[in-house]
C-alpha cells in the first residue's frame, strides 16, 4: 500500500522532480550540500559594476556547466534568467524521469514566476540605446519580457497546454506553484512544470537600496541586528503530477504539494501590514486547502528577508496561525544563505522545504547574531536540526505590494517499502 | 460543482475616454482612435510609426484623489480608475472588499517609471534612484494599488503573458471564484504606451506603417495589414458568484461560461507560430468545458490586431476549429482600440451584454488566405454565446466564453 501523508483536498498532487540554480551552484545537489553545512553564497559579485551602489554583496550564480548551453540553438538570445530557468527545468524533468521535450501526447503546462525577467539585458540595451540609437541591438531586448523565462521553458519542452507567468514580486514563484497545483488537481494537465527565475539587475539592486532595504552585510533574518535583505539570483522548477500517475509509471514522489493559499495585505505598496493579518490569511488558506490543522506543521520555511518590518510582521502572522507554538516551531530561513531570489524565491524555497522533508533535517543559518527579544522564534542556526516533528511544512512568500502566498508540503511515505 | 460566475460590472479607460459608454460609442462607430505619439525624445526612426491609441489627458479626475494621482504610476492610475468604474457599474461601493481577489494583466508593466528609474541609474548613478519611482515600477503595482484602494484582501495576482494576458486574467479570476477562494474578483488588464515603448515596438516591426496601400492604420484580417496600432488604457470587470450576487441583490451583465489557454511552442519569442491545429484543439476543449460546440457560438470577438502573422494564425485556428462549417460573425475591436490596455476585454463584455458591434475599423479588402470577412457593422441579434480570443506573440493563447446572465 502506498499513500501520501496529508495529501490535501482534491486529488493528491506529487512533486516528481525538481531543479535549481542559485548562488550555491547549478543543481539541487550543491544547493543541499551547502545548506546542510550552513554555508552561504552572499558575497562580492561581478554581474554588474556596483562600485557606485550603496551596498556591495549578492549571491551570484556562477557560470553554468560547460556543456549545458549546447542543447539550445538559440542560446545567444537567451537572457541569464532564461538560462537559469532552462537549467532548472531540465534538471527537474530528468529527475522526474520525463523526457525533455515531452512527447506530444502528454497534457502539460508551465506556470512561472518572475519579477524582472530579462531586465539585466534590458539595462544593457538601454545603456547603449541612450548612447547611440543606431548601434543598440534590438534583438537583445527580445528576452526582456517578464514572461520570457517561462515561455523559454515551455518552448524547450514542447508544451502545448496552458502557459502563464505571474509577476507579483516576491510571491510570484509561490503563486505560480499554487496555480499549477490547481491545474493538476482539476485534471487540466497531467504534468505541470512550475517555478520561477530572476537574475540580478541594477534596477532592483538600486531600487531596494534607495528604500534602504538592503543590508551591508549578509542578511540576518529575525536577528536583533537585522538591517535588510541580501540579493540573490537563480531559478527553481518543480514538476507536479497526480500522485497516481507518478506511481503508475514507476516514479518516486519527492513530496506531496498538499495545499496553497494566497491573500493581499491591501495595506501599503512597500510596508507589510504590521499586524500580520494578511500573511496569516494566506497561511490559513494554505492549511485549509491542505486539510491540515496548524499542529500538523513541523517547520516553517519563512519568507524571512531580514528587513526589520517584514520579519516583525511575519512573526505576528505566525503567532496568529500557530499561537503559543510560534516561539517553538522551527524556522528555516533560506534567504540568509542564498539571498532573496525575488520572483523565484518562493520556488527555490519550495525546493528547500522538500529537501528538508526528504532528509528529515532542517538546514541552519550562521549563528552568532543575537536574537531579537521582540521576535522570540526558534530559528535553526549553526547546526542542522533533525526534523522530529510532524512531516509537513509550510513555506511563505510575502511580497512588495502586499501579495502573500503560502505552500504546504508533506513528506512522501512509501508504506510498501 | 463549480458555481455560476457572473460578470456584474465593467470599467474602461483608454483612447475612447473614461467609461464603457464611451467605448461602446467608439466601437459602434468603428473608427480607429489613433493620435500622434510624442516623438520629441528622439527614440523613433524618422520613417517609423507615428500613431497610437492613447488615453486623452484629463480623464481620471473623477476617479482618483489628488494624492493618489501624485503617488501612482500611469498604469496604476488607469487601473484604479477602471476598477472604481467597474465597482460602480456593479452597484458596489468598492471600499471594503474583504476577501475579494484582484487579478490584473500587464504586458509591459509601469514603463514610465521603469524608464525614469533606468535613466537615473545609468545617467546620474545608482544613488540617484528614486524610491518612489521604484515602488511603482514593479509589474504588480496596479494590482496592489487596486487592492489598497478597494481594501481587497483576497489573492492578488499579476499576469504577464503579453497579448493573451487580459483573457488569462479573466480566467484566473474566474478560477479563484470557482475554487471558492473568493466570492468576488476584480479582473482585467492595464498598459501604458510610452514614446520609448512605442519606438521599440516599431523597431521590432510590430506596428502598422503608412505605405502605398494607405495611411498608418490597424487592418485586422485585411489583405493590406502590416502591423497593429499600439494602445493603452485599462479594462476591469467585477466577477461574482451567482450566490453572492443573489444575496446582495445586484444585476449581471453576462455569465462566464468557460475559459481556457494553450501555448504554441513553434512561435519565436517575438512572433506567432504555426501550431494552429493544436491551438484549435484547445479552443474546442475550452468550448467543451461549457458543453458547447462551435455551432453554438453566435459571435467571435477576436484579438486580431492587424498583425501580419498574428491575424494569419488567428484565422487558421478559427478555420481549423470550425472545419467546413461557416464561422459566426467575427469582430475585431483592436482596429478601434489598439493593442494592449483594456480595449479587448471591454469590447467583449459590451458585446456579451448586447451592445451593438460596429464595423471592424481598418478592414476593406479581404485576404483570400485568411478567409475571414469581419462583421460589417450591420445589426446583429443579441448573442447568446460570445467567444473571445487572444493569441500572443511568443506562443501563448487564451479564450473566454461569455453568455447571457
Amino acid at each position: 500500500m502506498v499513500s501520501g501523508e496529508a495529501a490535501g483536498t482534491g486529488r493528491p498532487v506529487a512533486v516528481s522532480g525538481f531543479g535549481a540554480v542559485c548562488g550555491l551552484g547549478w543543481g539541487v545537489a550543491p544547493l543541499w550540500e551547502a545548506l546542510r553545512a550552513g554555508r552561504g553564497a552572499i558575497g562580492p559579485f561581478r554581474r554588474f559594476d556596483h562600485t557606485e551602489h550603496r551596498t556591495h554583496l549578492a549571491a551570484e550564480a556562477g557560470e553554468p556547466p560547460a556543456d549545458f548551453l549546447r542543447a539550445f540553438p538559440e542560446r545567444k538570445r537567451l537572457s541569464i534568467a532564461d538560462r537559469f530557468a532552462l537549467f532548472a527545468a531540465r534538471e527537474a524533468m530528468a529527475q522526474a524521469g520525463l523526457p525533455a521535450p515531452l512527447d506530444g501526447e502528454t497534457e502539460a503546462g508551465v506556470w512561472f514566476g518572475s519579477s524582472t525577467g530579462g531586465m539585466f539585458e534590458s539595462e544593457e540595451f538601454f545603456r547603449e540605446f541612450l548612447r547611440d540609437r543606431r548601434r543598440a541591438r534590438i534583438s537583445v531586448l527580445a528576452a526582456q519580457q517578464v514572461n520570457a523565462p517561462g515561455d523559454a521553458v515551455a518552448r524547450h519542452l514542447g508544451v502545448t497546454g496552458p502557459v502563464r507567468t505571474l509577476s507579483s514580486a516576491c510571491a510570484s514563484g509561490a503563486l505560480a506553484l499554487g496555480a499549477a497545483l490547481d491545474a493538476v488537481r482539476s485534471g487540466e494537465v497531467e504534468v505541470a512544470v512550475a517555478g520561477g527565475a530572476d537574475s540580478l539587475c541594477q534596477l532592483t539592486y538600486a531600487g531596494f537600496n534607495a528604500l534602504r532595504s538592503v543590508d551591508e552585510t549578509p542578511c540576518r533574518p529575525f536577528r536583533a541586528c537585522r538591517a535588510g535583505m541580501s540579493f540573490g539570483e537563480g531559478a527553481a522548477v518543480l514538476v507536479l503530477e497526480p500522485l497516481e500517475r507518478v506511481l503508475a509509471r514507476g516514479g518516486r514522489p519527492l513530496a506531496i504539494l498538499a495545499g496553497a493559499g494566497a491573500s493581499c495585505d491591501a495595506h501599503h505598496m512597500t510596508a507589510p501590514d504590521p499586524s500580520g493579518t494578511g500573511a496569516a490569511a494566506a497561511l490559513e488558506a494554505a492549511l485549509r486547502d491542505a486539510g491540515l490543522p496548524a499542529e500538523a506543521i513541523g517547520f516553517v520555511n519563512v519568507h524571512g528577508t531580514g528587513t526589520p518590518l517584514n520579519d516583525a510582521a511575519e512573526f505576528q502572522a505566525l503567532r496568529r496561525v500557530f499561537g503559543e507554538r510560534a516561539v517553538e516551531i522551527p524556522l528555516v530561513a533560506t534567504k540568509a544563505l542564498v539571498g532573496h531570489l525575488l520572483g523565484s524565491s518562493g520556488a527555490l524555497e519550495a525546493v528547500v522545504t522538500i529537501l528538508c522533508l526528504m532528509y528529515g533535517e532542517l538546514h541552519p543559518v550562521p549563528g552568532g547574531a543575537a536574537p531579537d527579544p521582540e521576535l522570540p522564534v526558534a530559528l535553526v542556526q549553526e547546526e542542522p536540526r533533525p526534523l522530529d516533528g510532524a512531516p509537513a511544512a509550510v513555506s511563505t512568500s510575502l511580497a512588495f505590494g502586499g501579495s502573500n502566498a503560502a505552500l504546504v508540503f508533506s513528506r512522501w511515505v512509501d508504506r510498501a517499502a | 460543482m463549480s458555481p455560476d460566475i457572473l460578470l456584474t460590472g465593467v470599467g474602461t479607460v483608454g483612447a475612447w475616454g473614461a467609461g464603457s459608454d464611451r467605448l461602446a460609442q467608439a466601437l459602434a462607430a468603428g473608427t480607429a482612435l489613433a493620435s500622434e505619439v510624442d516623438r520629441a525624445a528622439g527614440y523613433h526612426r524618422p520613417e517609423g510609426a507615428r500613431l497610437a491609441c492613447l488615453t486623452p489627458p484629463g480623464q481620471l479626475g473623477e476617479w482618483l484623489s489628488p494624492a493618489e494621482s501624485r503617488r501612482m504610476s500611469p498604469p496604476s492610475k488607469l487601473a484604479v480608475a477602471a476598477a472604481r468604474m467597474a465597482m460602480r457599474c456593479a452597484g458596489l461601493p468598492g471600499r471594503d472588499e474583504a476577501g475579494t481577489a484582484t487579478v490584473v494583466a500587464t504586458a509591459f508593466g509601469p514603463s514610465t517609471n521603469t524608464e525614469g528609474l533606468l535613466k537615473q541609474i545609468l545617467n546620474e548613478g545608482p544613488e540617484a534612484a528614486s524610491p518612489s519611482l521604484f515602488t511603482e515600477s514593479v509589474a504588480n503595482a496596479p494590482a496592489a494599488q487596486i487592492a489598497i484602494a478597494c481594501k481587497a484582501t483576497g489573492p492578488s495576482l499579476t499576469v504577464c503573458q503579453r497579448e493573451a494576458g487580459p483573457l488569462l486574467a479573466l480566467g484566473s479570476a474566474a478560477a479563484e471564484l470557482a475554487a471558492g477562494r473568493a466570492r468576488r474578483a476584480l479582473a482585467g488588464s492595464v498598459d501604458e504606451m510610452t514614446p520609448l515603448l512605442h519606438a521599440l515596438l516599431d523597431r521590432f516591426g510590430a506596428l502598422a506603417r503608412g505605405s502605398s496601400a494607405g495611411e498608418e492604420a490597424a487592418r485586422p484580417f485585411d489583405r493590406r495589414r502590416n502591423g497593429f496600432l499600439a494602445g493603452e488604457g485599462a479594462g476591469l470587470v467585477v466577477l461574482e458568484t451567482a450566490e453572492g450576487l443573489r444575496e446582495r441583490g445586484g444585476r449581471a451583465l453576462a455569465r462566464v461560461l468557460a475559459w481556457g489557454s494553450a501555448f504554441d511552442p513553434t512561435a519565436a519569442v517575438t512572433n506567432w507560430g504555426t501550431g494552429h491545429q493544436s491551438l484549435a484543439r484547445h479552443l474546442l476543449r475550452t468550448l467543451g468545458r461549457a458543453g458547447l460546440a462551435p455551432a453554438d457560438v453566435d459571435l467571435i470577438v477576436s484579438g486580431a490586431s492587424g498583425s501580419r502573422e498574428g491575424d494569419r494564425l488567428e484565422a487558421r485556428v478559427l478555420r481549423a476549429a470550425w472545419g467546413d462549417a461557416p464561422l459566426p460573425p467575427v469582430t475585431a475591436p483592436k482596429g478601434v482600440t489598439g493593442e494592449y490596455g483594456g480595449g479587448l476585454l471591454g469590447a467583449a463584455v459590451l458585446a456579451a451584454a448586447g451592445s451593438p458591434c460596429g464595423p471592424t475599423a481598418g478592414f476593406a479588402e479581404p485576404d483570400p488566405e485568411l478567409g475571414i470577412v469581419p462583421h460589417d457593422g450591420s445589426g446583429l441579434p443579441p448573442p447568446a454565446t460570445v467567444l473571445v480570443t487572444s493569441l500572443a506573440a511568443g506562443g501563448a493563447a487564451a479564450w473566454v466564453v461569455l453568455g447571457r446572465p
